[in-house]
């Protein structure tokens, strides 16, 4: 009798489990954090800086589309509230909403400007990070806040300190401009008066190659960050443009139509040991590196219009990866490896943003209904934003967006229009 | 009495009758019962993936996809977008270009375009053609929601794949409810995976939460009871609410 109530209470937990059906849920919806950013105390002479680090602080991070920044007039500031967590009343924050409370306070220190910042994780009711730096500009001292900040949450290095270079279009003239992320803080690095394109960072942040006509025909030379000296680098065939640099600096990576016949080439940085990848008599042209080195994506019209295509760095296992739309181009390989983005016009006949992941071929969009055109997207170093370039407000502007698209923000607001940006490296 | 029919001396002709109904109807269910083939536990029971697939056109093959939730900025400029600073005159090709002023920061408020009135006849041409443009290209943007002409109006997928319907209207209740924290990063996500089981009372509302398996990601197994906790899953068909009471459902969580 024993052995069978025990039989018994074995066996009922594994028919019961044996009947439950399980689903699956995935695709989640990845929600903004709450974050209160309460108005920073300024020392003497520091009210404007307070300001200024304030709202650039705020703008770094509303870009990212990680926090949801709650609005200043949602919550009264307490003067009595200090910096020290056994002053704050957190259930305040709480009932405003609020996950995350940051608070600073902004002095100057001669010509340096100086910060405390302090963040605080309001269910825990505890300080979760302090620093305190002396900048040379506010902003400054803002990137460096919201790079805190986002790698705190994110445990990854924040990305506000990078620049983004661009070409800005004049009459006659052609700009190498470099920005942060924000847009702001432009200048202009080279002035040409030759056509210049494709612009491409070295992963060390220290020249920027680009597809110049300098000498009448399409060749790649380099210009050094942060003076601007140029150098001739390769020079081939009719035509040599769209240079990149391998994640590791050492190669480089470019189009090259030689004898009428446009393919993708690699050399060393210097330009020297030149090797053909391709050889298909279509156009083969945009190589992108994968982050690890050890493939490359390109555009290849092989299959009567231009797609995707990806193979390993010397050429071989070409195998096709884009089947949707009908012309495809600008493939930039995310710094994660698991998406490239690229430019394609789609039934409408207007250019947008997509992604497609180099393992399975699927395609996601990224712009959408946002101006006839978008296209030349280039990824942050963290691989969290793309800045891509949009007609949405006329002339073309740069726009920084997340991957998934629901957050944007046009950057620039240039009479002239700008185009083709790249993402520079993580500051060091 | 023998002109009597035998419906009118039913007590005693139907009690044998019905007696035997009984006991062959016993025998059967005992039979039925008896030679019934052991439970299989299987643990290793593949997940049922359900999907609800959209009422609508399908969406040729070799088209780029198009977003159900169209980008929430559809044109806006950020208000405080500044232009780039212009630097000097052109410099020859072979000089280094001098560094720039500081960047003006005033941002050029953009002249309102004024409304175009064209009226007369090139003109109105032009104007028509643009319009039918304009309209065509709506007609086109206008089509969102692809689906399938076999889909289901509630349906939320494109493609089509089999399942039990009302796993189909849990995963799609839970799936609406399904938040997470955007700063947690993309190496975390790739391992993100829990394991919960519900029971689920004849109302539909969940009567127990249990990790079968936790992520370990304390932010994450906290979003999930908070996803369950704000859902509202449909009442289970009739013939299945013991089932969702006492045995439950449960839900593979994945990013």
């Amino acid at each position: 009798m024993r052995k069978l109530l025990v039989a018994l209470a074995l066996l009922v937990p594994a028919l019961a489990l044996a009947q439950r059906q399980y689903i699956d849920v995935g695709s989640p919806d990845f929600r903004p954090l709450a974050l209160a950013v309460t108005n920073f105390p300024a020392g003497p002479g520091a009210q404007a800086d307070a300001i200024d680090v304030q709202q650039t602080f705020r703008d770094d991070l509303a870009l990212t589309g990680f926090f949801d920044l709650l609005d200043p007039r949602s919550f009264l500031a307490d003067a009595s509230e200090g910096t020290s967590a056994s002053s704050i009343r957190f259930t305040r924050w709480t009932d405003v909403g609020a996950e995350g409370l940051v608070k600073a306070v902004v002095k100057r220190e001669g010509a340096l400007v100086t910060g405390e910042l302090h963040l605080y994780d309001v269910r825990a009711g505890r300080e979760v990070l302090y620093r305190v730096y002396k900048e040379r500009t506010a902003r400054a001292l803002a990137h460096r806040f919201a790079d805190d900040v986002l790698q705190f949450y994110t445990r990854e290095p924040g990305i506000f300190r990078t620049r983004i270079a661009a070409i800005r279009k004049g009459k006659g003239s052609w700009d190498l401009v470099l920005m942060d992320v924000d847009g702001k803080g432009a200048e202009v690095l080279r002035r040409e008066n030759t056509i210049t394109l494709l612009p491409a960072w070295r992963p060390d942040g220290g020249e920027i190659l680009v597809t110049s006509y300098r000498s009448g025909k399409p060749e790649i030379w380099g210009f050094r960050v942060p003076d601007g000296t140029a150098r001739p680098v390769i020079s081939l065939g009719d035509l040599a443009s769209g240079a990149v640099y391998s994640p590791d600096g050492r190669s480089i990576a470019f189009t090259a139509s030689v004898d009428g016949n446009s393919d993708v080439y690699v050399s060393s940085a210097d330009g020297t040991g030149i090797r053909r990848l391709t050889s298909d008599p279509a156009t083969d042209t945009s190589p992108t590196w994968s982050p690890d080195g050890r493939r490359i994506a390109f555009i290849s019209s092989r299959s009567g219009n231009p797609h995707v295509y990806v193979m390993n760095a010397d050429g071989t296992d070409q195998r096709r990866l884009t089947f949707k739309g009908n012309y495809n181009q600008t493939p930039r390989w995310s710094p994660r490896g698991d998406q490239i983005a690229f430019t394609a016009r789609d039934e409408r006949k207007v250019f947008d943003v997509f992604l497609v992941s180099p393992e399975t071929g699927k395609i996601a969009r990224v712009t959408q209904d946002q101006g006839r055109t978008n296209e030349e997207p280039s990824w942050a170093p963290n691989g969290r934003l793309l800045v891509l370039v949009s007609d949405r407000g006329g002339r073309p502007q740069l726009v920084v967006a997340n991957p998934a698209g629901d957050r944007q923000r046009v950057i620039t607001a240039d009479a002239a229009g700008v185009a083709s940006p790249t993402w520079g490296p993580a500051a060091p | 009495m023998t002109g009597e029919s035998a419906l009118t001396r039913g007590p005693d002709r139907l009690w044998p009758l019905l007696l035997a109904s009984v006991a062959l109807h016993a025998g059967v269910f005992a039979a039925a019962f008896l030679a019934r083939p052991p439970a299989v536990v299987d643990l290793d029971q593949k997940p049922i993936v359900a999907k609800l697939v959209r009422l609508g056109e399908k969406r040729p093959e070799q088209w780029l996809p198009r977003r159900d939730v169209p980008p929430p900025e559809a044109a806006p400029r950020a208000p405080d977008a500044v232009p780039i600073p212009v630097p000097g005159p052109p410099a020859p090709p072979a000089q280094k270009t001098v560094a720039l002023p500081a960047p003006k920061v005033a941002p050029k408020p953009t002249p309102p375009r004024p409304a175009s009135a064209t009226t007369g006849g090139k003109g109105s041409d032009a104007l028509s053609r643009a319009l039918d443009k304009v309209r065509k290209d709506d007609k086109l943007a206008s089509k969102e929601r692809w689906g399938d002409p076999s889909g289901v109006s509630g349906g939320d997928a494109t493609d089509a794949s089999e399942g039990d319907r009302y796993l189909g209207l849990v995963t799609q209740a839970l799936q609406a409810s399904y938040r997470l924290p955007a700063t947690i990063s993309e190496q975390e996500r790739a391992q993100l995976k829990a394991t919960v089981v519900l029971t689920v009372e004849a109302d539909g509302r969940v009567s127990t939460f249990r990790f079968e398996k936790r992520s370990g990601n304390a932010a994450f197994d906290q979003a999930l009871e908070r996803a369950v906790r704000e859902s509202r899953l449909p009442p289970p068909p009739p013939e299945l609410r013991q089932r969702y009471r006492t045995v439950g459902v449960g839900v593979n969580f994945k990013v």
